[in-house]
């Protein structure tokens, strides 16, 4: 049987023939994470004896991860009285993910990181460059009248028209003030 | 009769009128473009609107929501792929009538079908919310807190691929509300020695890192995909004749729309899926369906754009969303300085007006906007995904950063968007995370409230006639998903 038939055939992502595998991971990191949610909501001070009446802080955050948990413990048995709705989870979770989508990520987090530096309208242009390149666009024209005009387009709306401030991050050191 | 001119009178300054075709324009855009939401639409604008008139940002969004849920059946009825949920079914019928011949035929019936669809569900939208208000001005906090227990309950029965995972979805939501510091004892809950989370997590980022960055992460492997558009010069409208024959289809849907809008949580997608599905039961060719017949799109646009109306109800009247999109619209009410609920209509009546008028006239903008630019809304579908999602990535980054010019914004945004994604692919739906988040300060202040009026009994809430009803409806929305099997295992 083929790795893609293997992952979507319900009987073969079982373990032990009772709980579905991905699942179990699924609920393992709901679980932990609630947990450790748990630990922290007890670490929280109880309520000063002058606000009277009330409820410490600690009590709903409590009760709702609990619930979180109880249900958490639920999915890995989902595909015995629900299959063909874990068999749907199973066809989108089966296709893995490309390189790209890894590539956009790496991209995402690297432009995140710099845009504070850099300020919001370096960013805007090197985001306008950079994405197309990454993505594959072979047409470099396209690319460099794209990232001179939209991010140029976004500031005049945003800048002139509704009156947003933008930071100017990078440009500050490169632009002298005048007296 | 003051509140009604005034309000109605908000929309007729030209800029709020701008700001509606705006809303409008924006709302088929988005509508139109394949992968693009009017959820997103919404969270990417919310933090622009803030400079802007409170009323006439509020009016925008709503007639937004009302063209969205249109537009998504324009690349429904010409690729086949809805722009929006809500036009999943309408694309049963609509593309094989485009495939058959009749693109602009199709797209003139869903046109005309939304058009009276919204229009129904706006008179009750009217007429319900002043009453409903009315009714929940004598809620108390335990009334309250059962209504929103029941709202959350709902999530169960959501559109999505797992109830288990949209109440674990909606409890997620529900937490993230928690983080910063709590208002009735002053202690930082969960900011894991972070300073800028002692102020919460704010909404707007989250929002759009989960409706935007995860679609962005979700399209970032589809670019190469080749995509059969069906053009359509121009929008063919329905005969009368037509129309007499589909008249009680179109009541029929509408009324089912407006109901299912109201209902807490449901919105437009289980509304055009209901409303299919009826609209075949009741034909006299039921066999036609799926082969390009009017009725199968008739049905579903009726119902889905009832229930935009039909979800403002109980977003405005009680403070409760109607719908994931109307979860949105609630957190720009909020951002806006607007208390959603009963005092809502007895503080500021005149928004509720202005809401009515945005979506009448966005309602006919829609059908105008079809009619005059069906050419160019078929032709932006070829807007290469390489441009329109670093596109987007710009919005989210400027939208995020602008709303309380925090760097930190930003990288919630980007951390909900990639966990977002995730989630996705694992069955979670965005639409309960929503919910919850925007919920949970309800839900916790209503319960602190109540255990604080009744010395911490819990037991005592059920003391109250409309807590026990809320609960019973509770139990009855967590074990509808599981009906089905019930029923078939007894037949």
């Amino acid at each position: 049987m083929s790795k893609q038939k293997q992952k979507l055939n319900p009987a073969t992502n079982l373990v032990a023939g009772l709980v579905h595998k991905i699942d179990l991971i699924v609920a393992s990191i709901l679980i932990i994470g609630g947990a450790y949610m748990y630990y922290e909501a007890t670490l929280f001070p109880a309520a000063p004896n002058i606000l009277g009446d009330t409820l410490n802080a600690d009590i709903f955050p409590k009760m709702l991860i609990v619930l979180m948990i109880i249900l958490a413990c639920i999915i890995p048995f989902e595909i015995r009285f629900m299959p063909e709705k874990i068999a749907k989870i199973d066809k989108d979770r089966s296709v893995s993910l490309e390189p790209i989508t890894w590539k956009t990520i790496v991209l995402l987090i690297t432009l995140v990181s710099v845009a504070e530096f850099l300020g919001p309208m370096v960013t805007m242009f090197v985001t306008a460059a950079c994405f197309p390149l990454v993505w594959g666009e072979k047409n470099y024209v396209r690319i460099a009248i794209y990232s001179v005009a939209f991010p140029l387009f976004v500031y005049f709306v945003f800048n002139k028209l509704l009156g947003l401030f933008f930071d100017p991050g990078v440009l500050q050191y490169l632009v002298k003030p005048t007296n | 009769m003051e509140a009604i001119l005034k309000g109605l009178g908000l929309l007729l300054e030209w800029q709020n009128i701008l700001l509606i075709f705006g809303g409008v324009f924006i709302g088929v855009l988005v509508g139109a473009l394949p992968g693009l939401s009017s959820p997103m639409a919404i969270a990417l604008l919310m933090p622009f609107t803030i400079s802007l008139d409170p009323v006439a940002s509020i009016a925008m969004m709503a007639a937004l929501y009302c063209a969205g849920t249109f537009g998504g059946s324009i690349t429904a009825i010409l690729i086949n792929a809805p722009g929006a949920p809500p036009a999943v079914a309408t694309a049963f019928d609509g593309y094989p009538m485009a495939r058959n011949g009749e693109p602009g035929r199709a797209l003139g019936l869903a046109a005309v079908a939304s058009v009276f669809g919204g229009i129904f569900s706006l008179i009750i939208f009217i007429a319900a919310t002043p009453l409903l208000a009315e009714i929940a001005l004598s809620f108390g906090p335990v009334e309250y807190f059962g209504l929103s227990i029941f709202a959350l309950s709902m999530l169960a029965s959501m559109s999505g691929k797992s109830s288990i995972r949209n109440l674990i979805a909606g409890c997620i939501g529900v937490l993230i509300s928690t983080v910063g510091v709590h208002l009735a004892t002053g202690v930082e809950r969960f900011d894991f020695g972070v300073s800028e989370l002692t102020e919460g997590i704010h909404f707007v980022p989250v929002l759009i890192g989960l409706f935007a960055m995860s679609e962005l992460l979700t399209q970032s492997s589809t670019l190469n995909d080749a995509v059969r558009v069906m053009s359509a010069k121009s929008l063919k409208l329905p005969t009368f004749a037509e129309l007499k024959k589909l008249k009680n289809l179109i009541l029929r849907s509408s009324g089912l729309g407006t109901f299912i809008g109201i209902l807490p949580a449901e919105g437009s997608t289980v509304a055009a899926m209901m409303g299919y599905n009826e609209a075949k039961r009741w034909s006299k060719t039921p066999e036609k369906f799926g082969t390009g017949h009017d009725e199968g799109i008739v049905g579903p646009e009726a119902a889905n754009n009832a229930a935009a109306g039909g979800a403002m109800v109980p977003t405005l009247a009680l403070g409760i969303p109607g719908s994931g999109t109307t979860a949105l619209i609630l957190a720009a009410l909020v951002m806006h300085g607007f208390r959603p609920g009963p005092y809502l209509i007895t503080e500021t009546p005149e928004l509720v007006y202005a809401i009515f008028g945005a979506m009448l006239i966005a309602n006919f903008a829609f059908l105008g906007i079809g009619l005059a630019g069906a050419r160019f809304f078929s032709l932006v579908t070829f807007i290469p995904k390489r441009f329109l999602w670093p596109s987007v990535f710009i919005f989210s980054l400027i939208g995020s950063y602008a709303y309380s010019s925090a760097f930190f914004d930003v990288w919630v945004m980007l951390i909900s968007g990639i966990v977002g994604f995730f989630m996705m692919r694992h069955g979670f739906s965005p639409a309960p995370l929503v919910m919850g988040l925007i919920l949970g300060p309800l839900v916790e202040e209503t319960f602190t409230q109540a255990m604080v009026i009744h010395d911490s009994s819990f037991f005592q809430f059920f003391e109250s006639g409309v807590f026990l009803v809320f609960m019973v409806l509770t139990v009855i929305s967590l074990s509808s998903p599981f009906w089905p099997k019930i029923f078939k295992k007894k037949k």
